[in-house]
């Protein structure tokens, strides 16, 4: 299963929309301090991650997240699922699908290796972009395989 | 810096904190090179450790890594999924051949 403390069920929201990327990145902020994994600071170090480098990462998904130094605005390890049906500007790339991260140690590292193995999967990352049941994404996302971290 | 893939015991992955996208493509490298006698990791870029023989990272990053860590083999991507000079590192890894970075 996928790990329920870092992944929690309101962390999944299905039907969202934005304008544009900076007003997805402030909703994927929200979601993560709703379910207490972050400070509101955060929003302010995911926006500057991303005027730097895109965390787009292929197949209509970006995986918004705070710098370094935001770290002591993180409370705990956890990831969200926002969903914008209608998709978002993404510097160019559609992008339906954010997966916003808050990590202080490796507690969401099972389930990002679970969202890489979804993006090498077509079939997948399709599912994942149409996902409308909450219950759909956590099956999806059930971390493939044991991985070592060091 | 050139190394032979034959040499590569430790590959790191590094990004700005070490919590998004470095994680994804060092799940990947990992499950790729599973039979291989090599670790993978996940650092931020300022703490790459010095046992580490190859550096992965965004192609935005590749300065801050070269000065982190003088010397090593550096390969810049720009996906993080699927990036070809990912799978030539990963080639060179499983079969031998030069890795330039």
């Amino acid at each position: 299963m996928a790990d329920p403390a870092v992944l929690r069920r309101h962390a999944i929201r299905l039907h969202e929309t934005a304008p544009d990327r900076d007003s997805a990145i402030r909703i994927c902020g929200e979601v993560l301090a709703d379910v207490g994994a972050v400070s509101p600071a955060y929003t302010a170090a995911m926006l500057e991650r991303e005027r730097s480098i895109s965390t787009y990462v292929g197949e209509g998904v970006a995986i918004p997240h705070g710098t370094l130094a935001s770290k002591e605005d993180v409370h705990g390890d956890a990831i969200a699922v926002v969903r914008f049906p209608d998709g978002v500007d993404w510097d160019g790339q559609p992008v339906r699908v954010c997966v916003p991260i808050a990590a202080r140690g490796d507690g969401h590292v099972a389930l990002l290796s679970a969202l890489a193995a979804i993006l090498l999967d077509p079939e997948a990352a399709r599912a994942l972009r149409d996902a409308e049941d909450p219950d759909d994404v956590i099956r999806l996302l059930e971390p493939v395989g044991k991985e070592t971290t060091t | 810096m050139s190394i032979q893939g034959n040499d590569v015991k430790k590959i790191i992955v590094a990004c700005d904190a070490g919590m998004g996208s470095s994680v994804m493509l060092a799940s990947q490298l990992r499950r790729q090179l599973a039979k291989q006698d090599v670790t993978v990791a996940h650092t931020p870029v300022n703490s790459i450790p010095a046992d580490a023989d190859v550096v992965v990272c965004h192609q935005g990053l590749a300065d801050r890594a070269r000065k982190s860590a003088p010397g090593k083999t550096i390969i810049p991507v720009q996906v993080f999924i699927g990036d070809p000079a990912v799978n030539r590192l990963i080639a060179a890894v499983k079969g031998g051949g030069a890795i330039d970075g």
